[in-house]
């Protein structure tokens, strides 16, 4: 079949006519995506939630790296002459029970959270994007076994979790980050498994195996791209139950040993104190809600702007 | 019909707001008026038998369900016996005899009749045989004149023996036709009770002590006590402000601040400081095998400072075991004091650079204050502490051999013992035989081992009082040991309520009195 360019153009914007229409088709998809990205992102910079949240974050993020040009003291630094002293010129946020400065404390607290979040958070992703995709795509038996050890990891409250490891270990933060990942692999790799499934029997992915493409080529080159992104959305809606995690296993004595700060141990020192002084509980408890609140507004945007359908299940 | 919809921010809104609500003032303390005592239990009662007992709350339900020939006397500032209401006469005839004489009309629960100078044979017999035959090393036997009357009877002088055996928990009387009934161990439940009030206990809920109906004796001040469980000492305090216990131990910040503003309708009662913490370091380790490097840690402690950041400045600094108040009470240290420089010399003349050392303690607060302040101390002089806290579980298990291996990496510890009030009970726990059970330092010294069997049977408290302060200069000499405290129990409780307490801490809720 002959084909009449003059016909193609009639009509059409300026294009170069020496390129094939495949050409073409792309240059008109990318401009499409570009368009999208702009919409995404005037969305995003329009949304009071997105905005406030990515400010709370970025708030988190700046101080917990900069901590130690941030904060006036050294945070471990014990002076029993002022303990339990009230916001002061030299303590703006008061000393806790072994005179330590408590906003020095909080910077470097900050550091845990977002040592906790960061590792916890993209470890257990990976781990659970890799195990979901090979449940998905796997035989079935393989499903089942994977599938049983993520619901009888998630059957494990984590506080019984922590208790019992606890027991056998003894607290530290290396514990937290464990008990952070293993209970987090099933969300993710629930979420990769489910997705895989719907794609394993896509047309592409019948073309790449009829053309002896490998299992890990599948998996990382065509699978992958397509399921990560909720998965992404997901890991930003995980960071604020990590640091909850994080310092409610502290807060327990479970977590972080001492003398480190965490926000954990600040509430629970603040706790046992607060008839004397509450400055340590409400300096503790502040950070914790807004960098939660930060996270919880910016995933939930971030979730509204590419992935409206999970939203609407709420 | 109205919907009610929660959604996620709502519901944290609301508890914010409850938690705001709960800072609010609190309501006037309880009054005890009416005839129910309520007051806090540390945790669930386990083994009820004085012989397997771990001590504390089951001495307390002991004290409440079965007789005792003695107990403990509050004169002053300082502790003597008396006998019990149980028994017509109790008398030391000479340095090995007593003599006793139990009341008229006791009866055991249960239709095993009434309580017999047998029974008291019995009881006193199989502790020889039980965990808790300690206390029982001077008892030989005890002879059975008649139904009521009998003879304990010592194998040496021991002076002591009313007030550290027959005053406290192992001193306990046991039916011994019930006791043969049930296999002669029992845990939680008692074959058969003779005193004022029965017990039932509820598993991680509380104890409750109602009226024995076969009582004959005196009846207590209160008809019925409500022990709730509350671990946290916190809990407990905020549980005393909100008015729903009488009578509660309170920690040290506390203690300092109600010493302070006292709340009105409240009293504090302290009990006593038979109590002595120390910071234990393990002499077989490899790292502290060495003595110069102990003794380095012995003058890097700032003790001052122990006191008053993590108790508060409420408690008694402590120069050895020997508890304030009793024979054998040191003034001073002999071997160190807190000198920095000094401990940097010593680590020097060790040649010890860059000491990695693990400190355990229990995961209380002012343990943990406590240990914080030991870890910057050794810090300032070039050792990094790890601190360990730990449950009670595994930490009163970590020294003893029996129980596993960790004795083998201790390293450091903080600890403290409860005693009774005679110096012996405190010095027993660390002969020769206690390595490996209770002398968690692991030294042995002959001269402490016969020094240990000389206070027992010495009976001229001056003599006594050298031998009990040579002890512990021994002690102190290993290097083994840092001094810490004598804790008080406090008690804080509504006014209208006069706390019975031993010396070493535990209630006696059928001593309570109204005021």
């Amino acid at each position: 079949m002959s084909v009449n360019r003059s016909e193609l153009d009639v009509g059409q914007p300026a294009v170069d006519s020496s390129r094939l229409p495949e050409e073409a088709l792309e240059d008109t998809m990318r401009e499409s995506a570009a368009r999208e990205r702009r919409e995404k992102l005037r969305m995003f910079l329009t949304s009071w939630q997105g905005m406030t949240g990515l400010i709370l974050v970025l708030v988190f993020f700046a101080s917990a790296i900069f901590a130690p040009w941030l904060a006036p003291y050294d945070p471990n630094a014990i002076d029993i002459a002022n303990r339990l002293s009230g916001p002061t010129a030299a303590h703006w946020i008061g000393t806790d029970q072994l005179g330590r400065d408590t906003f020095s404390r909080i910077l470097y607290g900050g550091r845990v959270a977002l040592k906790i979040a960061a590792i916890g958070v993209s470890v257990s992703l990976v781990v659970g994007l890799i195990l979901g995709m090979i449940a998905g795509y796997g035989p079935r038996w393989l499903d089942n076994l994977l599938l049983l050890l993520f619901d009888t990891v998630r059957a494990f409250p984590t506080i019984i979790l922590a208790l019992a490891t606890v027991a056998l270990t003894g607290p530290s933060l290396e514990l937290v980050l464990a008990i952070v990942i293993i209970t987090s692999i099933p969300q993710y790799a629930r979420v990769a498994r489910t997705a895989t499934l719907s794609l394993k029997a896509a047309d592409f992915i019948l073309a790449e195996r009829s053309l002896g493409a490998s299992t890990p080529r599948i998996l990382f080159h065509h699978v992958m791209p397509n399921v990560v992104g909720p998965l992404l959305i997901l890991a930003a809606m995980e960071v604020p139950v990590v640091v909850t995690v994080e310092a409610g296993l502290s807060f327990l004595g479970l977590g972080v040993l001492p003398p480190t700060a965490s926000w954990g141990t600040i509430l629970n020192e603040g706790y046992l104190v607060i008839r004397d002084t509450p400055w340590m509980v409400i300096a503790g408890g502040i950070p914790l809600i807004l960098t939660t609140l930060g996270f919880t507004f910016l995933g939930e945007a971030l979730r509204d702007i590419f992935d409206p359908r999970m939203g609407r299940g709420r | 019909m109205t919907r009610f919809n929660q959604t996620r921010r709502a519901f944290l809104a609301g508890t914010a707001a409850a938690g705001a609500a709960a800072m609010l003032p609190m309501p006037a303390f309880a009054q005890s008026g009416g005839g129910t005592l309520r007051l806090r239990l540390d945790g669930d009662i386990d083994i009820l038998d004085p012989g397997y007992m771990t001590g504390g709350i089951e001495i307390e339900a002991q004290k409440q369900c079965l007789p005792f020939l003695a107990q403990y006397k509050r004169e002053g500032g300082t502790f003597t016996w008396e006998p019990t209401y149980f028994v017509e006469r109790l008398e030391q005839r000479d340095s090995t005899h007593i003599d006793f004489t139990l009341a008229e009309g006791l009866v055991w629960s249960g239709g095993y009749g009434p309580v017999t100078a047998s029974d008291v044979k019995y009881s006193y017999e199989r502790m020889k045989g039980t965990d808790w035959s300690g206390y029982f090393e001077a008892l030989d036997r005890v002879e059975v004149t008649d139904a009521r009357s009998g003879t304990i009877v010592l194998n040496k002088p021991f002076a002591p023996f009313i007030m550290v055996t027959l005053c406290h928990g192992p001193g306990a009387v046991l039916s011994e036709a019930a006791m043969k009934e049930v296999g002669e161990r029992f845990t939680t439940k008692f074959p058969a009770i003779c005193g004022p009030y029965q017990l039932e206990l509820t598993p991680g809920q509380r104890a409750l002590y109602t009226p024995n109906p076969d009582w004959t004796g005196p009846a207590p001040a209160y008809e019925r006590v409500e022990c709730p469980i509350i671990t946290e000492v916190k809990a407990a305090e905020l549980a005393f402000e909100a008015g729903e216990l009488h009578c509660t131990e309170v920690g040290a910040d506390t203690l300092a601040r109600y010493s302070a503003n006292m709340p009105e309708g409240a009293e504090i009662t302290v009990g006593g400081e038979l109590q002595y913490m120390w910071l234990g370091m393990n002499t077989d380790h490899p790292k502290l095998a060495d003595k110069t490097v102990r003794r380095a840690i012995q003058h890097a402690v700032d003790v001052e400072s122990i006191l008053q950041g993590a108790y508060s400045g409420t408690t008694t600094r402590s120069y050895g075991i020997i508890c304030p108040g009793l024979i054998g009470k040191r003034d001073s240290t002999r071997y160190y004091q807190y000198d920095p420089q000094k401990a940097r010399d010593l680590l020097a003349e060790a040649g010890i650079t860059g000491l990695d050392l693990t400190l355990r303690t229990l995961n209380t607060q002012e343990r943990m204050l406590a240990a914080q302040i030991i870890q910057a101390n050794l810090a300032g002089v070039g050792i990094n502490v790890r601190v360990l806290p730990l449950d009670s579980g595994p930490f009163w298990e970590m020294g003893q051999e029996s129980k596993g291996d960790t004795w083998q990496e201790l390293e450091l510890w903080l600890m403290r013992f409860g005693t009774t009030p005679d110096p012996y009970e405190a010095t027993q726990w660390f002969t020769s035989d206690q390595v490996g059970i209770w002398n968690w330092e692991r030294w042995t010294s002959e001269e402490y081992d016969s020094l240990y069997e000389e206070g027992i049977r010495e009976t001229d408290p001056e003599k006594r009082h050298e031998i009990y302060v040579r002890m512990q200069e021994i002690m102190e000499e290993t290097g083994a040991y840092v001094w810490i405290n004598h804790e008080p129990e406090a008690f804080v409780h509504s006014s209208d309520v006069v706390v019975n307490a031993a010396p070493s801490g535990e209630l006696n809720y059928r001593r309570f009195e109204r005021a």
